[in-house]
């Protein structure tokens, strides 16, 4: 009987659960991998574990610590196939304050993800760097960093909500806290974070070059990270893999080779 | 299956449960049917489908040439291998020109009707028995769109999308308009009327507004749905949009109780209908460039229910509320412009600008039929009919087993 390897309603689908061996190494030793009857692997099995993969990939020690380990929202959707229960489970870590989201990109709906811990740190040392007093740093650690959950903040939230003045305002746009959006909106962002975008914007076109040049405009996973990275994009082909992946920008197909990353026109 | 059966049989497993997974698996193994297909019939490119309700066995559908076509798609002769005819066709002319349907619905009572719309700036009702006009409606612009409700008791109104960024609704019992909403500022590319209240109506169209009108409410509309849920900090007014782009499609489920509306920002929402929130499920990205109205369908007496979207030249198919994508079905020559579900068969209809109605049939009706083929291979005798048939493949020499 050829059946193709179309999807099965899950009432028909073999009750026992099969536990594969890993396939990929992942840093933090968290992994949990599930196999449904398709050959399908999600590599992580909730958001916050593929956060923590994710962010081990970054090279901190490349940008001299000058940058928090960022994550983009969509190489999330790269490790776990289920996108709506990513962004859900992204949005409960957001809410519950582990995580803060950040608009990175040119795109309106491109979003970048810091830990909070990793995001405090950062914030509190380039505020000292830049020698500002400290009762506005104060103030910015217990409303900004410890209490604020939003992407985006207008001024009724920050005058009224928060009690900031137009001096301390002032401040944390100079130390990139905040950027300009709108007449009274603000983005929340990343100090030095023009580093980043500058790699990763590099790095994103060296790799989709890459796979534009080879035949067929495909290229198996495998062989893809095994070839030589120019040393200007400093992120890591696993990072860009990821990101390109969960991005849209390739066609992820299962061979029995492993995987082909196929460019999408 | 045979473990659901025997459930079922020993009362473990309610019925219901059998009929929607396996409606579920009929659903999710589409393809391309070898062995039916709807009798060519257009000379234009197909824009609209509509499957009657009362008995789900005619098939209307509106070409780009002007011309409507009624097929059967009901299987007669129980064979796998048939051909849906069709049972008469007319054209939408006005005088000599020529233009191009846009929409066309059964009357939703019984099949003794039908209205269609198009770009002759016209909406036209029909008398299906005699194959002519009963009534039509003119308006000041081409007519994009046109629905009336499948549930109504209480009025007999046709809501139109048509012109700069009119809705008018039209009451046929009366032969007049009853009045115009207004709301948009942009063409109104889809109208749709809700499965669960008959006063309920959703709209929308080139200025990425998705509005929800209570018919019944003198002033303005119920609500406009916004794609953020409110969340976006901005001052700009403009920014409550539903989609960042066109919205081609607004579908509710059949229970009423959901919205899906598809636009050209390559986007899939789900829209709870009575708090008028996005629920976020996220479907990817579903490529969408079509600058017209294009009709989705969905399946829901599944579990999962079905979501079919036309995008460009394919159809994707989506679990409806997890917003997984279970499979791509290509097969159309041009962009799809309409599917449709049949309700008791789980057949996909869907039409495009090749001109082509393909059917789409789940692979495990034809996979039975495939293996009698292969078996006999020499000559096959179909009972009561004593008609020999040989299959191409067939020959002297070659044995039955595999080596």
């Amino acid at each position: 009987m050829s059946r193709k390897r179309s999807h099965i309603p899950e009432l028909y689908k073999a009750k026992r659960r099969c536990v594969p061996s890993s396939s990929s190494s992942q840093e933090n030793g968290v992994s949990t991998s599930h196999e449904d009857t398709n050959g399908i692997t999600d590599t992580a099995s909730d958001a916050r574990t593929a956060l923590l993969f994710l962010r081990g990939l970054f090279p901190v020690e490349k940008f001299e610590y000058r940058l928090p380990p960022i994550v983009l929202k969509h190489q999330l959707y790269s490790v776990m196939k289920n996108r709506t229960l990513v962004d859900k489970q992204l949005n409960d870590l957001r809410t519950n304050k582990e995580v803060k989201v950040f608009k990175l990109g040119p795109e309106e709906t491109s979003r970048s993800i810091v830990f909070t811990d990793d995001y405090r740190k950062h914030v509190l040392k380039v505020m000292t760097d830049l020698k500002i007093e400290s009762p506005v740093i104060e103030k910015v650690r217990q409303y900004i960093l410890d209490q604020c959950t939003d992407v985006s903040l207008d001024r009724d939230t920050l005058y009224k909500g928060y009690g900031f003045t137009d001096m301390e305002i002032t401040y944390m746009i100079k130390a990139s806290i905040l950027t300009v959006r709108d007449v009274g909106s603000w983005w929340l962002s990343i100090p030095n974070a023009g580093i980043f975008m500058k790699s990763f914007n590099r790095g994103r076109k060296s790799v989709t070059t890459m796979i534009r040049k080879s035949k067929y405009k495909e290229i198996l996973k495998q062989d893809l990270e095994q070839r030589q990275w120019p040393k200007v994009a400093r992120l890591g082909i696993s990072y860009h893999i990821h990101d390109i992946m969960g991005a849209d920008l390739v066609e992820c197909i299962d061979t029995n080779s492993g995987q082909l990353l196929r460019l999408r026109e | 299956m045979l473990r659901l059966l025997s459930e079922r049989e020993s009362g473990i497993l309610s019925p219901l449960i059998l009929r929607r997974a396996e409606t579920a698996r009929r659903n999710f193994s589409l393809e391309l049917s070898k062995y039916k297909d709807v009798e060519v019939s257009h000379k234009g490119g197909v824009n609209s489908l509509d499957i009657d309700v009362a008995e789900n066995r005619y098939l209307l559908s509106g070409c780009s040439d002007s011309t409507i076509a009624i097929h059967d798609v009901l299987s007669k002769t129980g064979e796998v291998k048939e051909t849906f005819s069709q049972v008469c066709s007319v054209s939408h002319n006005r005088g000599s020109q020529k233009h191009s349907v846009e929409t066309v619905q059964w009357y939703p009572m019984d099949t003794g009707m039908f209205t269609t719309s198009g770009a002759d700036f016209q909406l036209k009702v029909w008398d299906t028995n005699r194959l002519k006009l009963a009534d039509k409606y003119t308006f000041s612009g081409l007519v994009y769109s046109h629905h009336m409700s499948l549930i109504a008791r209480k009025h007999c109104l046709i809501a139109v999308g048509a012109g700069r960024s009119t809705v008018k609704l039209v009451d046929i019992k009366s032969g007049s308009a009853s009045h115009q909403l207004k709301g948009h500022d942009a063409p109104v590319y889809s109208v749709r009327w809700s499965s669960k209240d008959e006063f309920l109506l959703a709209t929308g169209g080139t200025d990425r507004k998705v509005i929800l009108w209570d018919i019944r409410k003198a002033k303005g509309h119920l609500m406009a749905l916004d794609q953020h849920n409110g969340e976006q900090a901005t001052n700009t007014k403009d920014a409550k949009v539903a989609h960042d782009g066109t919205v081609n499609s607004i579908h509710f489920t059949p229970d009423g109780l959901h919205l899906v509306t598809y636009g050209t920002d390559n986007q899939i929402r789900l829209w709870n209908t009575t708090t008028g929130k996005n629920i976020m499920v996220n479907y990817g990205m579903v490529t969408n460039t079509v600058k017209k109205a294009v009709q989705s369908s969905i399946y829901s007496a599944s579990s999962p229910q079905v979501l079919f979207v036309p995008s460009d030249s394919n159809i994707q198919v989506f679990d409806l509320f997890k917003g997984i994508h279970l499979a791509t079905l290509s097969g159309h020559y041009n962009i799809v412009n309409c599917c449709v579900s049949h309700l008791d068969s789980q057949y996909l209809f869907s039409g495009g600008s090749d001109r082509n109605i393909l059917v789409w049939v789940p692979s495990t009706e034809t996979e039975d039929y495939e293996d009698h083929l292969r078996t006999d291979s020499k000559d096959c005798v179909v009972e009561g009919r004593g008609v020999k048939r040989t299959i191409a493949t067939a020959d002297a020499w070659s044995s039955d087993d595999e080596t």
